[in-house]
């Protein structure tokens, strides 16, 4: 047969601006459309194609790109990462998609880093967790699993519409051939996984990803990771370790969890290993008044480090919302059975009082945040293949959770 | 979306009419008139039952469920709705639409084990670099436009069978019209619940004649005549039937806003394709073999 040609041409099509991030699977780009008088900026994700040696051959599209490409093309929610096309030329997938320029890591790292450590504006985190609670609900009505929900992912457009991006974990969950489990080797930034799936649960449900707004909502306010453990490394390639310290982090807050409340819990594989860590009581509303009142109301000390700011509170304005401390134990529930629902935290009476939620994150105060880093110093995509190493993945590279995921096949 | 047909883009992007099909299959036979004249193909009915027919062969040798065969076959189809046959390696084609439907069904298979598989099958076409068919992958998802995900009648069997009480042996019968109907243009052309409901229309209206036992899975025995089918979808119309859980899904025909046109037109295109069926036989395959061996063979495809 002919070779393959692709008819439409990235470059002849799109002005590459700079680079921005190089992921697990790829490198993202900023670009514009050549089309005179077109001034929408795009985000172009390039998938790494496989070399063999210094030649780029075809080798078969992963598993990974298939899912982000079938699933993007059929999505379509105001806060979900709009797909514009996809390009397939010269061995490379390129995805186009709406540019968006903040994201979530970025947001809450300008906060944490910032001399006085400001509160992001009780009315943006009100936005952001409708917004990102709206995008969940749609992805799961559409019966897809997100699995890597974590503040990297989730982006912000400059005028504070919330974008859930970064698919490339995704699936399908209704009626899957093979079990959700089989296949995937790494799921979900330890963070910001779920502890069925910490305690060796074999099976997805939607409320991973509810744990995972959790865990995204808590650190909204407290302006770090709630649970910031340290991965324990896997050994042998068939075998995933239990993620103790990740375990206990959470016991630490919510308490060692009991078979009361999750009636599952005695027939999870790890069961056995629960004993072996520290005993808790439940401090989570602890936390909550130390993130949300400073540490004067949670008896004069911060809470494991966790505290608001000096003089204004962290989430500023939340500290009488006791709707926001059940919205968080709904999300952070230990049984993922009774773990609210997206549709379940989007009726929560956080959302009615006080001010009304909306739509756009910034309109309580001027979009306040840097521009995302876009470097120059490699946005020559017309070379396929090319790995260039030693370039800095994005400016926030110490923060980074300490696991990347494994690439699939 | 995914779980909703309405907002999908099968019916978006990868439904279209009957008059629209034949055109722009047309076209394709027209872009090169001398390929068209020097290479003759048989009737892209009889292709379709021998490309089925090539599909399950190497499936099989995978254990491939039946849903991501259904969704390789329609995969083949929209393809060749953009690309001419003439000018393409069909083994090549129908190899890559089952590699990328494993992996879009969740069941994936490496790409090695499906090329040694398709040589197997096909020693004389298949090429044996991994490279040609994953260069043919890019070459399909490009005329795709990248939608790839399917939606199959399946699902709205399974959610009718218990709405209108279906005994086991009558799904499975559906069932099988429904992986028949995969053979012709219907999922083109038909959202799948309407071919859901004629596959249950066939199955338990005009009742396959039991002689012939179970359906085959790649030759259908089911035997009734166009004639059997107008008369019983007029009696469906009207409702007017014996038996009581006949009766019961008529009514449920008659009360649903189902659209009975539909139902016909899939009713007959599934008969007339039992009737070809019947009469491609041996040398119908053997013919469509020889007219695609010299193909991809003289033309170095
Ligand atoms: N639409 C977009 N607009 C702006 N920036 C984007 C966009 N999409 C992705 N990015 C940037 O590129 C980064 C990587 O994108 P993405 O998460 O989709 O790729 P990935 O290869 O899966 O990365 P990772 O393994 O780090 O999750 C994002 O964290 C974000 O900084
Ligand atoms: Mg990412």
């Amino acid at each position: 047969m002919p070779p393959y040609r692709s008819k439409v041409r990235v470059l002849e099509k799109y002005h590459i601006i700079g680079f921005i991030s190089s992921g697990t699977y790829g490198r993202v780009y900023k670009a514009r459309s050549r089309t005179p008088g077109n001034m929408q900026e795009f985000a172009i994700k390039k998938f790494k194609p496989d070399k063999e040696g210094e030649v780029v051959q075809y080798t078969g599209i992963s598993q990974s790109a298939c899912r982000e490409m079938a699933l993007c093309s059929e999505l379509s929610h105001p806060n979900v990462i709009a797909l514009h096309e996809i390009i397939l030329e010269d061995k490379c997938i390129y995805m186009v998609f709406s540019y968006a320029e903040h994201d979530l890591l970025q947001i809450i790292h300008h906060h944490s880093s910032s001399p006085t450590r400001p509160p992001i504006p009780a009315a943006t985190i009100k936005s952001i967790l409708w917004q990102l609670l709206n995008g969940v609900a749609y992805l799961h009505q559409n019966w897809v699993l997100h699995r890597d929900l974590k503040p990297a992912n989730i982006m912000v457009t400059r005028s504070g519409e919330l974008k859930i991006g970064d698919l490339g974990l995704a699936r399908l969950f209704y009626k899957p051939l093979q079990s959700l489990y089989t296949g995937d080797k790494v799921v979900v930034t330890i963070w910001y996984r779920a502890p069925e799936l910490l305690l060796g649960s074999k099976h997805y449900t939607a409320a991973i990803d509810l744990w995972a707004v959790g865990c995204i909502f808590a650190e909204l306010l407290a302006l770090r990771p709630i649970f910031k453990g340290e991965e324990a490394k896997m050994e042998k390639k068939s075998t995933v370790p239990f993620q103790r310290n990740q375990m206990q982090k959470i016991i630490e807050i919510l308490g060692t969890p009991r078979k009361e409340d999750w009636p599952e819990l005695t027939s999870m594989p790890e069961y056995s290993q629960l004993p072996m860590l520290k005993t808790c009581p439940d401090m989570l509303e602890t936390w909550w008044m130390s993130v949300t009142d400073g540490p004067a109301a949670a008896g004069g000390r911060s809470f494991q480090g966790f505290s608001g700011s000096g003089g204004t509170a962290a989430g500023g304005g939340l500290q009488n919302t006791k709707a926001g401390l059940e919205l968080l134990k709904g999300l952070l529930t230990y049984d993922p059975m009774k773990r609210w629902t997206a549709q379940r935290a989007l009726e929560s009476p956080f959302f009615k009082e006080g001010t009304r939620v909306s739509l756009h994150a910034f309109d309580s105060h001027e979009n306040q945040y840097p521009n995302r880093r876009v470097t120059q110093d490699d946005n020559d995509l017309s070379l396929p293949g090319t790995k260039r190493s030693g370039l800095p993945d994005d400016s926030f590279a110490g923060r980074a959770p300490p696991v990347k995921r494994v690439k699939e096949n | 979306m995914a779980a909703n047909y309405w907002a999908s883009s099968q019916r978006l992007h990868w439904q279209m009419s009957r008059a629209k099909l034949a055109e722009t299959r047309r076209a394709l036979d027209a872009m090169d008139e001398k390929v068209f004249q020097d290479f003759p193909l048989p009737h892209y009915r009889l292709l379709s039952i021998y490309f089925n027919q090539q599909l399950i062969r190497l499936g099989r040798r995978m254990q491939t469920r039946q849903q991501a065969l259904a969704t390789a076959q329609l995969y083949v189809r929209r393809f060749y709705t953009k690309v001419a046959i003439r000018d393409t390696n069909p083994y090549l084609v129908l190899a890559t639409c089952l590699y990328l439907a494993l992996k879009i069904e969740e069941c994936p298979q490496h790409i090695r084990i499906v090329v040694n598989e398709a040589r197997t099958c096909w020693p004389e076409y298949m090429p044996a670099d991994t490279a040609k068919l994953a260069e043919c992958e890019f070459w399909l998802i490009s005329e795709m436009n990248s939608f790839l995900i399917v939606h199959h009648p399946y699902r709205t069997l399974r959610e009718l069978k218990i709405t209108l009480k279906l005994t086991d042996s009558e799904e499975e019968t559906a069932s099988q019209v429904i992986n028949d109907s995969c053979v012709t243009d219907l999922p083109l052309l038909y959202p799948p619940h309407v071919i859901a409901v004629t596959a249950i229309f066939l199955t338990v209206v005009l009742k396959p004649s039991s002689s012939m036992g179970a359906f085959g899975s790649s030759v259908s025995n089911l035997r009734v005549s166009s004639a059997a089918a107008a008369a019983a979808a007029a009696a469906a119309a009207n409702t007017m039937n014996a038996q009581e859980r006949l009766q019961h899904v008529v009514n449920w025909f008659a009360n649903s806003k189902v659209d009975m046109e539909a139902i016909i037109d899939c009713t007959q295109e599934i008969i007339s394709l039992y009737e070809v069926w019947e009469s491609y036989s041996a040398t119908g395959e053997k013919s469509c073999r020889e007219m695609l061996g010299r193909l991809v063979k003289q033309r170095g495809l």
